[in-house]
């Protein structure tokens, strides 16, 4: 009856959550059509140069709304009631074919209300999305103040990090705000050119003569009949005052026009260079210009230009024509770029998202976690042991998972599993989670499948709230020097198995802290289980030295070949040191006779903060030579994690002082029993 | 109650020391330091600079030094390396039980000394420096990153220095920005005062505002301006008050030498502060100190390569040919990750410049250059520790899974 007390408020307070997150922000369209699948599978498979490599539009589109929106869906309810979840590539189909209704989907997030008040705008929830439209009553104020906050934070990288050139909470919003407004007015504007008059962004800086001729001109068409001009000869040309004639004010009125659809046309590459040495891919603004400066040009820049446009006139005609013209858009596409050696990979990219490996691996982790929760309910029994072998196995599965979406990734990119930041997490939490099932295959107590499993949701869920928190392509082009599959196979990968292993010992110690303290509360002991545990661990710390060291010697040794020195007290060096440095603590101290069971799991969490700290930590630091895995914002989850850490060292605390108790009572029985003797 | 056990005589000194030199405790405290050290050596980067940090917590013997209002007084790095030395050479080489069980823990103890040995050769014997150049250039010439000396040396009729005299950089960096000390030379017909050193400087004129809090005398309308040393140490740019008396008497000639008169782009020349002494032309300046090395190197051909579409470098290498007397020249290629092994010496691609160039622009290329006897010692540490922990947790894992098999109690047991 007690429980059920308890729990009311606390369902309570689930359904009312729930209920709250049903209400979608709403927007004022009066109804939504959603795009065909043939249409937007077309779409998804269409290729981009972006950050330096080719990649499907769905990889694309998928970044660019979890920028804007902190989120991979746009969901809103249109104003005859209906509730529409938008995927990432049917939004970026509506931005770029049907932008008078992107332009009112809710998908700026804005996190506190106070930055959109700063601009002008009508605040809604204290957290909330908007819509362009609903930012764009503020779009001055916005360009005003994010160009402002750009400088101040330039000056602040500049200054080494001067604390008076920090932004504040608010005004790092509305930097990102103003950039996000920004990214997204060019990509409403990339195929401007081809609408004819239908200028959907920043029509307000075109005079009502521009607009009025912008209906009647084809820029293709004009574009043929163009003198061979440079840019910065057509910048000069549109400054001059026009002559008299109605002949020269329509000339310098349609180069204006060419000027600003070229110039909102930029960003999205989508068309491979004709030349085949070139890598460079062109945005629709690009093939403009190219053609504009060289005659020579001109055919190849109409030919691309006209299929951009009959792909515009397509949208405007029927769904069937669109189809059929994005379809044969893809085909070209893909003619050129395959030979090329380009977007070779694109299917498994989209496979890989499409997919959702490492969502799903967090939900099998998820659910093996509560088939392993129930097996606690029948401890020993036929029952409980068979729900740990299907926890065991749904935890496999959640490896199966994880791993196959990390040998996609390393096919795609044609690299070893880790480059980036984002890989450790994925190969970090695989490795943790086979260590755990390792040591399972030889105790079979369930512990070993619960430290997968914990390991496995703990890192699942790390790796989506990394990704929706830094909000861009996570398959990133490599600096220089780490251009080399042998030392990104070999030190990086074992120094991650080192943390990985590092990682395991403590949640085998907070495992251990938290199953003894509570059999302690209840006056109970499992003194052989708490032996089993503690060998447990002193193997993985033993595993986690071996492959910290051979990691870090190996990094120092790569740091010879390429900087030029083994050892150079860098933080990211420091960090893998202080991590070897603990382990030898570890087994030092024990053998000094100073840790025993206790010690060893109170220091094995103390490996944990380390390895943490070693692992993000120094990367948010912001020195050294190791710049490549920068990353910011990440101390208040260290912070966290380390405080949930310390109320386990607590815990250990407490048992270290009972266990002492224990002996000197001992100790003084056995002295009474002497005397007594005596 | 009489005392049973024999009498035993105390453990003589030698023993005593031998025994505290060789404990399980003394590495455990030593390793819990140097993880203190190194947790506060980093965080001290963020501050002070990699240098910095580098020199007052790692390569001292004592660290007095404040974090956060907090003062830190710890053993350094130098004196902990050394401890841990002794102790695994007496306790885990020498006093430990030789038996096959050990054989993997003797062999690790054994390459982790070769690391700590290599790292201290390291400090004590090697140089690095830098050589930059544009394609076409060819130079012998290293340039060290972070330390300046002063040079004054006679100058033709048309302008050219001659053979310079040197105030070495570690005694000129010794001299306090409110010291003055005093040099000779039998070939300089003056004294050479330096009246104060600042590591990190800028010359203002005397008119602007920030000139009167500024300490120094002012020189030709200048003063020296000190500046918060940069956290990239080779950044700092030093300056000195520098006075030149005649040893005949007359007036002493007296300069601001700051270092941004020196070339930081390989085509520009320094600038050196001129002055007349007796009827003869002299210059002076603050110059990196710089050292030969055996061969000349000449770079053919730099190529850069970006990613496509965006600004991080994707490649960078340098075509060099190899000169050196009485041998035959060798074309190679230096890039990152690949260096250039020569003589002792080796050129590591290291960066490029000038900053801010774009495609297109010509650009020259920086090597490091290091000369380091310890170069592969990692390495064989590495194989030989590598190959010791391998046997040894290979034992102990034999061992734990033969247990575990035997027993297996559940948690309620």
């Amino acid at each position: 009856m007690k429980l059920r007390l308890l729990l009311l408020p606390l369902i309570a307070l689930l359904s009312s959550g729930a209920a709250h997150a049903r209400e979608l922000p709403k927007t004022i369209l009066p109804s939504y059509e959603p795009w065909d699948a043939e249409v937007v599978s077309t779409f998804e498979n269409l290729l981009i140069q972006d950050g330096g490599r080719v990649k499907p539009l769905y990889t694309f589109a998928r970044f660019t709304l979890l920028q804007f929106s902190g989120k991979t869906t746009a969901s809103f309810q249109t104003a005859d009631g209906v509730d529409h979840k938008l995927h990432y590539s049917e939004w970026l189909l509506n931005v770029l074919f049907q932008g008078k209704v992107a332009k009112d989907l809710p998908v700026f997030v804005v996190d506190d209300s106070a930055a959109v008040v700063q601009i002008g705008v009508s605040p809604k929830k204290k957290r909330d999305r908007y819509s362009y439209n609903e930012i764009v009553t503020g779009r001055a104020k916005l360009a005003e103040l994010s160009a402002q906050y750009a400088e101040k934070q330039r000056q602040y990288e500049q200054s080494e990090k001067d604390p008076q050139y920090e932004l504040d909470r608010i005004e790092g919003m509305i930097l990102t705000l103003g950039r996000n407004i920004s990214s997204f007015e060019y990509l409403i504007g990339q195929f401007g050119f081809a609408r004819k008059g239908d200028v959907l962004v920043n029509e307000n800086i075109l005079p009502e003569e521009l607009k009025q001729l912008a209906r009647n001109l084809n820029v293709v068409e004009m574009l043929d009949r163009m003198p061979e001009m440079t840019v910065e000869q057509l910048v000069q040309t549109i400054r001059q005052q026009p002559g008299a004639s109605e002949d020269e004010r329509m000339f310098s009125g349609a180069l204006r026009l060419f000027f600003f659809h070229a110039n909102s046309a930029r960003g999205v590459n989508l068309f491979p260079p004709q030349d085949k040495d070139n890598e460079v891919w062109l945005s629709a603004g690009d093939v403009l210009l190219k053609g504009l400066e060289s005659k020579e040009d001109r055919p190849w820049a109409t030919e691309q230009l006209s299929d951009l446009q009959a792909l515009v006139d397509a949208r405007n005609e029927s769904p069937e024509a669109f189809s059929r013209e994005l379809a044969s858009f893809a085909e070209k596409q893909h003619s050129i770029s395959d030979p090329r050696g380009e977007g070779v990979y694109s299917d498994l990219e989209v496979q890989l998202y499409r997919g959702k490996y490492f969502s799903n691996s967090l939900l099998v982790f998820i659910v093996a976690f509560v088939v392993m929760a129930f097996s606690w309910l029948a401890p020993g029994s036929k029952v409980g042991k068979i729900l740990i072998i299907a926890a065991a196995v749904l935890a496999l599965v959640g490896l199966a998972l994880n791993i196959y979406g990390i040998t996609l990734r390393s096919i795609i990119r044609q690299r070893p599993p880790i480059t980036n930041l984002y890989d450790t997490v994925l190969f970090i939490t695989a490795s943790a989670v086979f260590l755990g099932l390792f040591i399972e295959l030889f105790t079979r107590i369930g512990i070993g499948t619960l430290v997968a499993i914990v390991s496995g949701v703990l890192g699942m869920f790390l790796s989506m709230k990394y990704e929706a928190k830094e909000a861009t392509d996570t398959i990133t082009q490599l600096v220089a020097v780490l251009d080399t599959n042998f030392w990104l196979a070999t030190h990086v990968t074992i120094i991650n198995i080192g943390y990985a292993a590092g990682l395991v010992a403590a949640i085998i110690g907070v495992l251990y802290l938290a199953i003894r303290f509570i059999l302690t509360m209840f006056g109970k002991e499992a003194k052989d289980f708490y032996r089993v545990l503690t060998r447990m661990s002193y193997g993985v710390i033993c595993f986690c030295l071996f492959f910290s060291l051979v990691g870090t010697v190996l990094g120092g040794i790569w740091a010879n070949y390429s900087w030029g020195r083994f050892w150079g007290w860098d933080p990211k060096e420091n960090g893998a040191l202080m991590i070897c440095l603990w382990t030898l603590v570890i087994l030092h101290g024990r053998m000094a006779g100073w840790i025993r069971e206790i010690g060893v799991h109170m220091n094995a969490i103390i490996l944990a903060i380390i390895t943490t700290f070693s692992w993000w930590g120094v990367n948010n630091l912001g020195v050294g030579l190791h710049s490549y895995g920068f990353t910011e914002g990440v101390w208040g989850a260290l912070y966290s994690s380390w405080a949930i850490l310390g109320i386990f060292m607590l815990m250990g605390v407490f048992l270290w002082f009972e266990e002492r108790g224990k002996k000197a009572a001992r100790k003084d029985s056995q002295k009474i029993s002497k005397k007594a003797v005596a | 109650m009489a005392d049973s056990t024999p009498e035993q005589s105390s453990p003589s000194f030698g023993k005593l020391l031998f025994k505290f030199f060789t404990s399980f405790k003394l590495a455990t405290i030593v390793l819990v330091l140097m993880t203190i050290v190194t947790l506060f050596g980093t965080l001290a980067q963020v501050e002070d600079g990699l240098h910095s940090a580098k020199v007052q917590y790692f390569h001292s013997w004592f660290i007095a030094d404040s974090m956060g209002g907090l003062p830190i007084l710890l053993p350094g790095g130098l004196l902990l390396m050394l401890i841990l030395f002794v102790n695994m050479t007496l306790g885990a080489l020498i006093k430990v039980k030789k038996r096959w069980k050990g054989a993997g823990l003797l062999i690790s103890h054994f390459g982790m000394l070769m690391l700590l040995a290599g790292g201290f050769v390291t400090w004590a014997f090697s140089t690095d420096g830098y050589m930059a150049m544009y394609p076409g250039m060819s130079s012998n010439r290293v340039e060290s990153y972070r330390n300046w000396q002063l040079e004054v040396m006679p100058l033709t009729e048309d302008g050219k220095g001659e053979k310079a005299w040197i105030l070495p950089s570690d005694e000129l960096q010794s001299i306090k920005s409110n010291e003055s000390r005093s040099y000779e030379s039998p070939e300089l017909p003056f004294t050479i005062v330096v009246n104060g050193f600042t590591k990190n400087a800028t010359p203002i004129p005397v008119s602007a505002p920030i000139a009167a809090n500024a300490p120094g005398k002012e020189i030709d309308g200048f003063k020296l301006s000190p500046q918060k040393p940069s956290k990239e140490a080779e950044q700092n740019l030093p300056g000195a008050y520098v006075e030149f008396r005649p040893e005949g008497g007359g007036d002493p000639v007296e300069a601001i030498l700051w270092a941004g008169s020196f070339r930081f782009d390989p085509r520009e020349n320094p600038m050196p502060f001129t002055f007349e002494v007796d009827g003869k032309k002299y210059g002076a300046l603050l110059a990196k100190k710089s050292w030969t090395v055996p061969f000349e190197v000449q770079l053919d051909e730099f190529i850069f390569e970006r990613h496509p579409g965006i600004a991080t470098a994707r490649n960078y290498e340098s075509r060099v040919t190899r000169f050196e007397e009485g041998q035959p020249e060798k074309a190679l290629e230096i890039k990152m990750n690949e260096p250039m092994r020569y003589m002792g010496y080796t050129f590591f691609q290291e960066s490029f410049g000038p900053s801010g160039s774009q495609p297109g622009d010509e650009m020259f290329s920086q090597f490091a250059v290091a000369n380091n006897p310890a170069d592969q010692w990692p390495l064989y540490a590495l194989i030989v520790t590598g190959v010791g922990l391998g046997v040894h947790f290979t034992i102990m894992l034999i061992s734990f899974t033969t247990r575990s098999r035997k027993k297996a109690p559940a948690p309620t047991s």
